[in-house]
């Protein structure tokens, strides 16, 4: 058995780890646990620093075959910041000794979709629904998203930041001039624009260096705003009013951006995304003892608050399932009554936990991994990792960032601002989700993985700390054309 | 050489297959021999040329699959460049060169690779070379006082190397200079170290320019307005040149091109996956036709296909042959 620690909060990790031996070791000596299980058991003590998350204070993952077959657990996930004194033995036991082949969802649960990876979870259809109906859920828990932020607000529209990106866009501007290469239009574009704050400033900065400095380049710029809804970009107007003749409202889907702005293909100077990549569909590999594997997952809500739900909504247990699919469906409507449906979503939201199991990588076909990233170009990258590490394969956020490059203007640039994990290393000191933000996932990203794909595409990847706040968890990635 | 009118050619580099791709970072890793890599690269390269014999390309390449990349297949070969052989970790990455001292001449080994083109084809053939300026911009200069005089040596130590070619039997030397774009300023010294590259060779000598191609994206955008009237220097007999994704409008820079020069012409975006149609390639030559002659004219790609999976390269290839037919048939009527 090897037992690992993943994070650096010296007292609940000393205090579980004990008391996870001793269990462990009980269930030996009491035989409920067989050697050969206990030789190839990983346990993993996370502090998961989201309160709101997918876990249960102990859970375990099994390895699935070929065949699908369930085998026992081989890893098992504790919670150090759930446990709580005297727990973890029944919990411990409860996780081992159902392994015979019956998930703990299955014993102990209300199952809401069959086991899949975590891009295709139904988690991401909440998340989706949260982002198209934000007014509602902010109105009904009278909390806005940026209050629900860590910090309370939002990086996205530091002053002293966007001044900066400002600079760096403005001295690409005078060297490209400098070597005649400049084009006469001055494409810029924003995914993900929200309310345009962050836009807005951008501009009101640029014009005021470009007039500062005497460069024209101003009117020549055609910024162009692209969000997922024409009704979010309609908001986002007013922020930018001053300098709308030279914007452009865009609807794109941020996972393929290239798609709907093919002719540009080669054209965009600058391309900036805040907060995007963390909140698209992705998924963990784990490597165990030299052999990939994809986690799947499947979500479920414990028995107890399945019951409790079922009471309070008047919903019969076996309609629940049912129910969230509808919900998913037709948002919070469909519940007749918005403020019931809307109450409905977060009681289950916040009851939604995920069950694991662990499939062979080889098991699956290679189009399970994301476009840019094959299987070998995986394990190549992979040589330089931790022998065993689970990460994300951030899978959303590579396909944006590869459907995102061609855009980019010889010697343009892009700028992700979001929390990334930029060393596999990190991996095994701390957890990076995903947990639950308000009525989003969050997942930091494997911006170690992004430098990979983005090496192969021909651009350097770096990674500078957001430094404008203290405090921040943020970084600041930016493309630099490779030569 | 026997060619019909309207030949069509590659600019060089066939696609790049995947396994070949791991393949070649499995030799830096040391995981193959140097034995097996030679092996597999023939036989990549017999697949690149059956391929191209099979599109109904009139001057084939051998896919220059042998090469890392246009820069590293001459830097190891060129002696007294040092390579930092643990520089890079993924076969297409350039490695970290640099020279030292003057350069000394000695055979490059590329007349062993081009009889390998000749031996396994019938047909007429091409082999590229990269310039000179090409070279100084990626190979560290630690000696020479100016970049134009380090390629001009480049350029000295080449130069037999392109007899030596040519006395082998190759007719049809094709020097990449993509750099020129991005340092138009140094056009004047390029075209004279060019010169002195191919000074005495006795082949068709063409020069191909484009916006680059590394890792199939441009490196830089602009118009060839600089070329002119800098390249009309050149003791070249044809100018490559990539029109298919940047448009047209260039083309009108090259109406009064002097009689002694061909244009090649680039009717194929490599840089997307999208299948060009035979009938837009032929638009695409019609428009050329105005202002250059046929009997001048040669049909390409804009620039290599490595980065293009193999069956979108075979069936650009192909749609270019085919609209290339297709203008001829025309001016046959």
């Amino acid at each position: 058995m090897i037992l690992q620690l993943n994070h650096l909060e010296r007292k609940p990790a000393s205090i579980t780890a004990q008391e996870v031996v001793d269990t462990l070791y009980s269930l030996l000596e009491e035989g409920h646990l067989e050697q050969d299980q206990f030789a190839q058991l990983r346990v993993h003590l996370d502090w998961i620093q989201y309160r709101q998350n997918f876990r249960e204070c102990v859970t375990a993952a099994k390895v699935t075959s070929e065949h699908h077959e369930r085998l026992f657990p081989i890893e098992m996930h504790i919670d150090t910041r759930q446990v709580t004194p005297g727990c973890l033995h029944d919990a411990i036991s409860k996780t081992m000794l159902n392994s015979e082949g019956q998930a703990t969802a299955e014993q102990d649960g209300l199952i809401l979709e069959d086991f899949r990876s975590f891009r295709d979870s139904i988690a991401w259809g909440f998340n989706r629904l949260y982002w198209h109906r934000l007014p509602d859920w902010e109105q009904f828990t009278g909390r806005s998203y940026q209050q629900a932020l860590p910090g309370g607000k939002s990086d996205a529209n530091h002053p002293a930041a966007i001044a900066d990106c400002v600079a760096d866009f403005w001295t690409l501007l005078r060297d490209l001039d400098s070597r005649k290469q400049l084009p006469e239009e001055l494409f810029i574009l924003e995914i993900g624009v929200g309310m345009g704050t962050r836009s807005g400033l951008w501009l009101d900065r640029f014009r005021a260096l470009d007039q500062e400095r005497g460069t024209k380049y101003y009117p020549r710029v055609r910024f162009l705003l692209g969000d997922y809804s024409l009704s979010t970009l309609e908001r986002s107007r007013p922020a930018v009013r001053e300098h709308i003749d030279l914007c452009s409202f865009i609807v794109l889907d941020a996972l393929n951006p290239l798609k709907n702005l093919a002719f540009l293909r080669h054209k965009i100077l600058h391309i900036h995304l805040t907060n995007v990549y963390d909140n698209l569909p992705d998924e963990e590999i784990a490597r165990r003892d030299g052999r990939l594997y994809a986690v799947q997952v499947r979500a479920y809500v414990s028995s107890a608050d399945a019951q409790r739900i079922a009471k309070k909504f008047e919903i019969p247990m076996a309609e629940i399932a049912r129910t969230v699919n509808r919900l998913l469906e037709g948002g919070p409507d469909y519940l007749a009554d918005r403020r019931r449906g809307l109450a409905f979503w977060q009681q289950i939201w916040n009851s939604m936990r995920l069950e694991e199991r662990l499939v062979n990588l080889d098991d699956l076909p290679e189009s399970s991994l994301p476009e840019g990233l094959s299987q070998s170009h995986l394990e190549e990258v992979l040589r330089e990792a931790p022998s065993d590490v689970r990460f994300h394969l951030s899978s959303g956020a590579l396909e944006s960032f590869r459907n995102t490059l061609p855009l980019l203007y010889p010697r343009g640039f892009l700028q992700v601002q979001d929390i990334f994990v930029t060393n596999f290393n990190e991996y095994r000191l701390g957890f990076h989700g995903p947990g639950k933000l308000d009525g989003s996932i969050v997942n930091w990203v494997n911006g170690a993985l992004l430098r990979e794909v983005g090496e192969r595409a021909g651009y350097d990847v770096h990674f500078a700390p957001f430094h404008y706040r203290k405090g921040s968890k943020t970084s600041i990635l930016y493309t630099t054309q490779r030569e | 050489m026997t060619l019909p009118i309207l030949p069509a050619t590659v600019v060089g580099s066939y696609s790049m297959p995947g396994w070949l791709e791991r393949l070649k970072t499995e030799y830096l890793a040391r995981r193959i021999s140097r034995r097996d890599l030679d092996e597999i690269h023939d036989t990549a390269v017999k697949a690149a040329i059956k391929d191209q014999e099979v599109a109904g390309i009139d001057v084939i390449t051998d896919g220059e699959l042998r090469r890392d990349n246009m820069i590293d297949y001459f830097v190891e070969r060129l002696p007294g460049v040092q390579v930092d052989h643990a520089s890079k970790k993924f076969y297409y990455d350039f490695y970290d060169s640099k020279v030292l001292g003057k350069l000394p001449v000695a055979p490059l080994g590329l007349v062993e690779d081009y009889k390998f083109l000749r031996a396994n084809t019938e047909g007429e053939s091409k082999f590229c070379i990269t310039g000179p300026h090409s070279l100084s911009k990626r190979i560290r200069n630690e000696h020479y006082p100016s970049e134009e005089e380090f390629a001009i040596d480049l350029a000295r130590v080449m130069n037999p190397e392109l007899k030596a070619l040519a006395k082998a039997g190759a007719r049809f030397i094709q020097i990449d200079e993509p750099y020129y774009s991005g340092f138009p300023e140094d056009l004047a010294w390029g075209v004279k170290a060019l010169n002195a590259l191919v000074d005495g060779v006795d082949a068709k000598i063409a020069v191909h320019i484009c916006y680059g191609n590394r890792y199939g994206k441009p490196s830089w955008e602009g118009s060839y307005r600089y070329l002119l009237p800098g390249i009309l220097d050149a003791h070249v007999h044809q100018l490559t040149l990539e029109f298919a994704r940047r448009g047209g409008e260039d083309l009108e820079l090259f109406r009064e091109l002097p009689a002694r020069f061909e244009l090649g012409i680039g009717v194929i975006d490599v840089k997307t996956q999208s299948i060009e149609t035979p009938e837009l390639v032929a638009e695409r030559l019609r428009k050329a036709l105005t202002v250059i002659p046929a009997e001048r004219l040669f049909v390409l790609p804009d620039c290599g296909c490595l980065h293009l999976p193999r069956d979108i390269a075979f069936s650009k290839l192909c749609a270019m042959v085919e609209g290339t037919r297709l203008v001829r048939k025309e001016l046959k009527n």
